[in-house]
C-alpha cells in the first residue's frame, strides 16, 4: 500500500474515476461498465481478472484511447485529465489476437508502431533488431508470420508492444491461445522482461494462478455490468519462479479469490439461463 | 537464371496441355473424318498464319496497343475511385450505384456511342476497354480495402496512426490479392471487348481482320486471327502473373 505522502508526491501513473460505459438509449441500455475506479502506481505490474463478458474489453478500450468513457467520468494519465481519443498514441496497448501483417515480415512486424510514430526504416530496425535475442526470436527477423509458432507469433506481438515505448503496457489475455506449457514459459519470460524494462503494465486474464503469479495487485472485476469487486495486493517476493504457486501464500490468496471469481462467474451463468 | 527456370517451370504444363489439344485435333478431326471447311487442322491454320503474318502482325499490335492502353486506364481510374471512396466514404455512396447502373449493361452496348464519340481509330477501343475494367478493379479493391478487421484498424489507431497512416500500411497492402484479382478479370475483359469494338467499326485489329475475313469466306484466316489473338492474350497473362507475384509477395 503507497502511503499517503508519496501518493501527492507522485500521481498514480493511471487513474479511472468513476468510469462508465453505456450503449444505446434508454429503454434497451446495456451498461458495459460502471463506476470504475482504480488506480495505477508507476511500474507497478496489475492483473485483471473476471468472468467472461464482464466487460474487461471495454474498459481496455476505454484506457487506450479507442473508445470515449461516458462524460460522468474520468481517466487521468500522470494525473491529468484525458479528453476523447487524448490517449491514441499514448499507451502501447497489445490486443488479445497478434493481428501480426502477413505482409511483413517478422522485423517489419516488431517495427510498425515505431514507422507510424515516422521513424526512419533503418534506424526503427536497427532498434528492433537489439531486442531479437532477448525475444526468444533471433534468426527469425526475415521470416514471416506464418511460419511461426503461436508462442512465437505472441512474441513478436509483445515486441512491437515493447518498441512503441510508452510507459504504460495493456495486454489483453496475450497468452490466452497458448498452450499450459508454452504459457507458463512465457509468464517468466515476461516477468523477466518486465524487470528488466520497468514499464507500468495492465494484464488482463481470466485465469486466477497467472494474475497471482504476474501481479503486484490483482483486481477482480464483478459480472456484467462490470465494475470492481475487489483489489488484492500480491506480496509474494520476486523475481518469482515456478516454485512459488504452490507456497502456502500463494494457495491462500488463490482461495480468496476463487471464491470471489466463482460468485460472480455464477451470476454471469445464472444471468445468461432463463 | 532462376527467374528463367521457374518460368520454365511454370510454363511447362500449360504448353503440354496446348499441344496435346492440337494433337488431338489435329488427328482427332482427321479420323472423325470432319471437312476441312468446318474445321481447318491446326497444320493448315499454322500455315495460314505464317502466310498471312504482314498483315496479322500488324492487327495484333493494334489490338494489343488497345487492349493494354484501355486495361492501364480504366485500371488507374478504378484504383483512384476506390481509394478516394475509402476516404471520403459520402463519395462511395454517391457513386456506387451510377457504377452499378452502368455496368448492368454490357460494356459491348456503348461500342456504337463510344464510336460515334471518339471515331475509328484506337482512341474508342482504349475507351472501351478501359469502360470494360473500372468497374471490376473498383469493387475488387474496394472489398480488398474494407477487409482489414476493425482490431487491426484499432491497433493501428492505438499507435497514433491517422486515415493516410492506416490507408497506406494496412489497408493498401491486405487489398493487394484482391486488387490482383480485379487486374486478371480486367484484362481479360479489356481484350474481349477491345476485339470485339474492333469487329464493329475499326481501320485495323484483330477483330476487323477477323470481320473482313468472314465477309470473304476465309475461314482459315479468320481461325489463324484467332489463333494468334489467343498467344496475345497469353503473354499479357503471364506479364500479369509475374506482376502478381511481385504485389502479393509474401503468400
Amino acid at each position: 500500500m503507497p502511503d499517503e505522502t508519496t501518493a501527492v508526491a507522485t500521481p498514480p501513473h493511471l487513474q479511472l474515476v468513476n468510469v462508465w460505459k453505456r450503449f444505446g438509449e434508454a429503454p434497451k441500455q446495456t451498461v458495459a461498465v460502471r463506476n470504475v475506479d482504480l488506480s495505477i502506481e508507476p511500474g507497478a505490474f496489475v492483473t485483471l481478472i473476471g468472468p467472461s463478458g464482464c466487460g474487461k474489453s471495454t474498459l481496455f478500450s476505454m484506457i487506450s484511447g479507442l473508445l470515449p468513457p461516458d462524460s460522468d467520468g474520468s481517466l487521468l494519465l500522470n494525473g491529468k485529465v484525458q479528453q476523447d481519443g487524448a490517449l491514441l498514441g499514448k499507451i502501447a496497448f497489445m490486443p488479445q489476437r497478434d493481428l501480426l501483417f502477413p505482409w511483413r515480415t517478422v522485423l517489419d512486424n516488431a517495427t510498425l508502431a515505431l514507422e507510424v510514430e515516422g521513424m526512419p526504416r533503418r534506424r526503427a530496425r536497427a532498434k528492433a533488431e537489439a531486442l531479437f535475442p532477448e525475444f526468444g526470436l533471433g534468426g527469425f527477423e526475415q521470416h514471416y508470420p506464418h511460419q511461426l509458432s503461436g508462442g512465437m507469433r505472441q512474441r513478436v506481438a509483445l515486441m512491437r508492444t515493447f518498441l512503441f515505448e510508452r510507459d504504460l503496457i495493456l495486454l489483453d489475455e496475450p497468452f490466452g491461445a497458448l498452450d499450459a506449457l508454452t504459457r507458463s514459459m512465457m509468464q517468466r519470460w515476461l516477468l523477466d522482461i518486465w524487470a528488466k524494462h520497468r514499464r507500468t503494465v495492465l494484464f488482463i486474464t481470466h485465469d486466477i494462478d497467472e494474475a497471482i503469479f504476474l501481479g503486484d495487485k490483482v483486481v477482480v472485476m464483478t459480472a456484467r455490468p462490470g465494475t470492481i469487486k475487489c483489489e488484492e495486493a500480491i506480496t509474494l517476493p520476486r523475481p518469482r519462479d515456478l516454485g512459488v504457486v504452490t507456497t502456502p501464500e500463494f494457495m491462500a490468496v488463490k482461495k480468496k479469490l476463487l471464491a470471489v471469481v466463482e460468485e460472480e462467474s455464477l451470476k454471469t451463468f445464472a444471468a445468461a439461463s432463463p | 537464371m532462376a527467374y528463367g527456370l521457374r518460368f520454365i517451370r511454370s510454363a511447362w504444363p500449360v504448353a503440354s496441355a496446348l499441344a496435346l489439344l492440337l494433337l488431338l485435333w489435329q488427328f482427332g478431326a482427321a479420323a472423325l473424318d470432319i471437312p476441312t471447311y468446318i474445321l481447318p487442322r491446326p497444320a493448315e491454320i499454322f500455315v495460314t498464319a505464317i502466310a498471312k503474318w504482314p498483315l496479322l502482325g500488324d492487327a495484333l499490335t493494334v489490338t494489343l496497343i488497345e487492349a493494354v492502353g484501355g486495361f492501364l486506364l480504366g485500371a488507374a481510374i478504378g484504383i483512384v475511385l476506390a481509394v478516394l471512396m475509402i476516404l471520403v466514404p459520402p463519395l462511395e455512396a454517391l457513386l456506387m450505384p451510377i457504377a452499378v447502373v452502368i455496368n448492368a449493361v454490357p460494356s459491348i452496348a456503348f461500342v456504337p456511342l463510344v464510336l460515334l464519340w471518339f471515331g475509328l481509330g484506337m482512341e474508342s477501343k482504349i475507351a472501351i476497354g478501359a469502360l470494360a475494367v473500372v468497374l471490376v478493379v473498383l469493387l475488387n479493391l474496394l472489398a480488398g480495402l474494407k477487409r482489414p478487421e476493425a482490431d487491426a484498424i484499432n491497433l493501428m489507431r492505438s499507435f497514433g496512426a491517422g486515415r493516410i497512416g492506416i490507408l497506406w500500411r494496412l489497408q493498401l497492402p491486405a487489398a493487394m490479392p484482391g486488387l490482383v484479382t480485379g487486374l486478371r478479370v480486367g484484362l481479360a475483359r479489356s481484350t474481349i471487348a477491345v476485339i470485339v469494338a474492333e469487329m464493329m467499326g475499326a481501320y485495323s485489329g484483330i477483330g476487323q481482320v477477323i470481320y473482313q475475313a468472314t465477309g470473304q469466306v476465309d475461314y482459315l484466316t479468320v481461325w489463324a486471327a484467332v489463333f494468334v489473338a489467343s498467344l496475345g492474350s497469353l503473354a499479357l497473362y503471364g506479364v500479369l502473373v509475374a506482376i502478381d507475384r511481385k504485389l502479393v509477395w509474401w503468400r
